[in-house]
This record gives structure tokens, C-alpha cells and sequence, in this order.
């Protein structure tokens, strides 16, 4: 339903080693997007639980000049959708 | 005096709970030690988003950030030397 939508560039499933376990990406951007992302997603989440250690991440929006990438973190995976902000 | 109206603006919007501007050596314009807390660790997390995107592609680079949680938003502008944090309250 997410790749139908238009402008998405691609989507990426990731476990919580950060080992990406689907993808419509090629291989090789695959492993980049998902370690570099699964990294800062770890830095996130701890950056709002230094803050109060009662809260936790529910929700992440990179938005850059060539496009957007959302992390929907979940217990055991992520869901990265990286979208063309122009469509 | 444009920015301290936008500012001021963003201070009034409903939901609103804070607004912290850091400039580039995380440097803060409030002195309250919770909003310290949140400028450096934010200040950490943005630069990390950033050289994120650039590790990915070197001509890209970062306009926005929106961290959501369970109690709240935080949203990050960076500029080239500052940054404006807005903290919001999602149910409002």
C-alpha cells in the first residue's frame, strides 16, 4: 500500500540488529540506508529517553533537500519509507 | 527583529511547550538547565542526522527533523549557524 503511493523512493524493513530483512531498494543502497539509518534511529530514541526515561520514540522524520525518510520504529523492527517530498 | 516575531509566533501556537534557538557550539538562549539538556543532546542528534544524510548522498543535506514520542513532538530547523528546537505537544 506505502509503495503504491506516489513519490515513494522506497522501502525498507529492518530488524532491530539493523539488518534490513525486506526491500524494494537494490542491495547495496539497501545496506547503506539501513545501517546509517538504524544508527541514528538508536541515537534518537536514546536522545528522547535522556530526556525522561519515561518516554520512548514513536516516530521519525529526516527531511533533506532531495527527500524525506520516515522511521516508524516498533519493538522488534523498523519500517523506513524514504519519499520525494515534491510528489 | 523578524526572527524574534517568528519566534514570538511560534512561542503562541497552541501546544507549544518550548522553543530553544542553539547556536553552532550548542550554545543556548535561554539559561534553564532543562532546556541546556535538551539543546545538547538535540544539538548531538541533529548532527548525527546530518551526517546521515550526507554519508548517503554528499550533495544532499539536511532541512528538517521531527522527533515524535509518546508524550510529545520536538521539531528541529537547522541553519548554518543555528538551530531552532520547537517542542509541541501532539494532542493540541
Amino acid at each position: 500500500i506505502i509503495q503504491g503511493q506516489k513519490g515513494v523512493q522506497g522501502i525498507i524493513i529492518v530488524n532491530a540488529e539493523g539488518i534490513p530483512i525486506k526491500t524494494t531498494l537494490d542491495n547495496s543502497s539497501t545496506v547503506q540506508y539501513a545501517g546509517l539509518i538504524h544508527q541514528l534511529v538508536m541515537k534518537a530514541r536514546s536522545t528522547v529517553r535522556d530526556i525522561d526515561p519515561q518516554n520512548d520514540l514513536t516516530f521519525l522524520r529526516v527531511r533533506s533537500k532531495k527527500n524525506e525518510i520516515m522511521i516508524a520504529p516498533d519493538k522488534d523492527y523498523f519500517l523506513i519509507v524514504i519519499q520525494n517530498p515534491s510528489d | 527583529m523578524q526572527f524574534e516575531e517568528t519566534l514570538k509566533r511560534i512561542q503562541t501556537h497552541k501546544g507549544v511547550i518550548g522553543t530553544i534557538v542553539v547556536n553552532a557550539e550548542g550554545k543556548t538562549t535561554l539559561d534553564n538547565s532543562t532546556t541546556v539538556q535538551y539543546a545538547g543532546l538535540l544539538h548531538q542528534l541533529t548532527m548525527k542526522a546530518r551526517s546521515t544524510v550526507r554519508d548517503i548522498d554528499p550533495q544532499n543535506d539536511l532541512t528538517f527533523l521531527r522527533i515524535r514520542s509518546k508524550k510529545h513532538e520536538i521539531m528541529v530547523a537547522p541553519d548554518k549557524e543555528y538551530l531552532l528546537i520547537v517542542i509541541q505537544n501532539p494532542s493540541e
